[in-house]
């Protein structure tokens, strides 16, 4: 069953947006009626199930069990994160958010995205959440702190976002299909022989797959170096010798992802650590404790506040 | 993977939970019999006396004098009386979150075991029923070994801050903040430490790091700083004295588990001590050679007799790390808690830094 990715996104997008506007804590003290959450909940139920019919599924049952669980934990502890009316529970759905990415960053075998994920978000900038949260909550919850402050606004804003983001994502996928079939590539002529008709860019990635089968199929040995490093995946560029499936030896995820970062990226990782340390020498010298200066100059008008009992 | 892999696979899981989970039980034992010799006194002999009086027991006395003797009875008499103690739930609590806490606590303890090797991983030749190789370990290959095994570890604080927050009690809250604090500081030092000997060893799979050091020397040999910070840090990091603040009886009645009672308290209990347990585990794996016997055993050697040898090795190891542990504890006085935080910011996190500093620059000369 084949249903175009705009009407998909054009029916889904909407529909998940209202339940999720739906379901926002408005401003009022008082919790929204039931009926109102659970119409919210239907319409983003409606969304999300038309937004899944437009993804390929995965071959392996045990995978695809692991996928849909995670996946619909994630999305509906994002949910959560925005809707409940508890901050800790806001948080806390948060963490669940991010244990549940990374879980599926371990089903595409990103490791160390996934432990980086858990040990940053979840284990450090939570936690500061978190203790955050319960020391600015001695006098019981405010009212800010369990409303939404422009919920049209930001609804509209996110699911926007979302529709631009989930098109491209779709456009991509749509179009990588030649690449990963070699046996598919078009004939010497450059036409392409697919049952849709091509869009521009599609038509653009279908000439560089063209080109690519050629140098692969070239006898020029340096030239087929290249394109396989260029096509591979960026784990399986790595020195040989680190990993060695036959070997009983992991494939080297980290060894690869740090070799990437510090040769092809170095300039992007000196530039965020630059960005780091000067956050972090401008926090500090934020929070370190200054002399106590003269508060009033008028010691006449006001009373002095440190002669108080 | 296929099915028999994922038969193994759970069968492993059953074998290292039930076995640790049945270790913890003693090692409370062991904890108290190492404070009655600490302070010079006989210590539990008593659970199961009552039992020689029953008519059916009387024949079985020769044979359970000595169990009750050395106190062997009492873990079991104190697991069945955690099983029936009365379960109090104050009504002031944030029940969801207070019921949550306990289970977050024990279930980041257990999972963390999931990569640690509890014996030779690789080409064993430790065949199984014509099943194939034997891997002591739940999930072999794991290229982030260590990495996951620290991504749990910083989980480990949510149970604390929930069953601070949720009890909705002072004293709960002041034990989690503290709690908190301390376990966020230490991090640093103990993540830091490591480094070193991943750079020397250039792989984070626990397997590879006990696979170097069974080729060249074990890693406390070339890393004494980063073993010395580590061994600090694992400390903070399981609650054990001397920075057991979070739940410093004098101050905080009990910190912050005050409010839990019965399988509740049993639950973080058991947490800390499988804690306990996966911090001797790292040390031995990561600065003790993990199940290497200097000139005896070697990576090559294949078949069950050599694999019994090295689990044994291992499991020595970290049994004596951690009688260690619980030695300490009778040893040295708690810290306040400026010391505490200095000695984190202060004092380790800039040792940890200049030794991953020094020892960066010795690999690279040293590689060329």
């Amino acid at each position: 069953m084949t249903i175009p990715i705009e009407a998909a996104l054009a029916v889904a997008i909407p529909l998940l947006g209202l339940g999720t506007f739906l379901l926002l804590p408005h401003a009022h003290p008082r919790a929204k009626p039931r009926r109102v959450h659970l119409a919210g909940a239907g319409l983003a139920a409606v969304g999300l199930a038309a937004l899944m019919l437009t993804l390929a599924r995965p071959a392996e049952w045990l995978i695809a069990t692991f996928f849909y669980a995670f996946a619909l934990i994630a999305l509906a502890g994002g949910l959560l994160t925005i809707t409940h009316r508890d901050p800790v529970f806001n948080a806390l759905c948060f963490a669940l958010v991010l244990l549940a990415t990374s879980a599926l960053f371990l089903l595409v075998d990103a490791q160390f995205l996934a432990a980086g994920t858990v040990i940053v978000y979840a284990g450090a900038i939570v936690v500061t959440f978190l203790f955050v949260i319960m020391l600015a909550q001695a006098e019981g919850q405010a009212l800010y702190d369990r409303m939404t402050r422009a919920p049209r606004l930001t609804t509209l804003a996110s699911f926007l976002l979302l529709a631009t983001l989930a098109y491209s994502v779709a456009l991509v996928r749509g179009a990588e299909r030649p690449l990963l079939k070699p046996q598919e590539y078009p004939s010497a002529t450059g036409e392409a022989t697919f049952a849709f008709k091509p869009s521009e860019i599609e038509t653009r990635l279908v000439k560089a797959s063209d080109l690519a089968g050629r140098a692969a199929r070239s006898g020029d040995e340096p030239l087929r170096q290249v394109v396989r490093m260029a096509l591979a995946p960026t784990a399986s560029t790595a020195p040989a010798q680190l990993g060695d499936p036959a070997r009983g030896l992991p494939p080297p995820h980290v060894a690869s992802l740090g070799g990437s970062l510090y040769t092809e990226h170095l300039l992007t990782v000196e530039l965020a650590g630059v960005l780091l340390f000067v956050a972090l020498v401008g926090a500090a010298s934020i929070a370190a404790p200054r002399p106590p200066q003269p508060l009033l100059r008028d010691t006449q008008t006001a009373p002095t506040p440190h002669l108080y009992p | 993977m296929t099915t028999i892999d994922l038969l193994g696979t759970f069968l492993k899981i059953l074998i290292v939970v039930g076995i640790s989970q049945g270790v913890v039980a003693y090692l409370i034992l062991v904890e108290r019999k190492i404070a009655a010799w600490a302070q010079d006194r006989i210590g539990p002999n008593r659970a199961g006396l009552e039992l020689l009086d029953r008519p059916g027991f009387r024949r079985l006395a020769p044979l359970l004098r000595p169990l009750i003797g050395l106190g062997l009875l009492h873990p079991i008499a104190d697991g069945v009386k955690m099983f029936v103690k009365e379960d109090v739930v104050p009504g002031y609590v944030n029940r969801p979150l207070y019921l949550l806490a306990p289970v977050l606590a024990i279930t980041m303890a257990t999972i963390a075991f999931a990569v640690v090797p509890f014996g030779p991983v690789g080409a064993t030749g430790a065949n199984f029923l014509g099943f194939g190789d034997v891997q002591f370990q739940i999930a072999p290959g794991i290229d982030i070994g260590i990495l996951y095994v620290f991504a749990i570890g910083s989980l480990a604080v949510y149970g604390v801050i929930l069953a601070g927050y949720s009890s909705n009690n002072k004293y709960s809250f002041l034990g989690a903040m503290r709690s908190s604090a301390q376990l966020i500081s230490y991090e640093l030092p103990l993540g830091l430490s490591i480094l070193g000997i991943i750079l020397i060893c250039r792989s984070l799979d626990l397997n590879a790091i006990i696979h170097w050091q069974d080729r060249h020397v074990w890693g406390i040999l070339v890393q004494p700083l980063g073993f010395l910070l580590f061994l600090i840090s694992a400390f903070a990091e399981t609650n054990r004295l001397p920075f057991d603040l979070p739940e410093s009886e004098q101050e905080l009645v009990g910190g912050f588990h005050t409010e839990y009672s019965a399988l509740k308290f049993g639950m973080f209990f058991l947490g800390e001590y499988l804690h306990v347990i996966t911090a001797s585990f790292l040390i031995t794996i990561l600065f003790l050679g993990g199940w290497d016997i200097p000139f005896l055993t070697d990576q090559a050697q294949t078949g069950w007799f050599w694999a019994l040898v090295k689990v044994f090795a291992l499991l020595l190891k970290v049994g004596l790390l951690i009688i260690l542990i619980m030695w300490v504890r009778w040893t040295l006085p708690r810290f306040r808690y400026d010391q505490l935080m200095d000695l984190a910011w202060k004092r380790m996190i800039p040792l940890a830094l200049l030794n991953l500093v020094a020892t960066a620059t010795i690999v690279q000369l040293v590689r060329g």
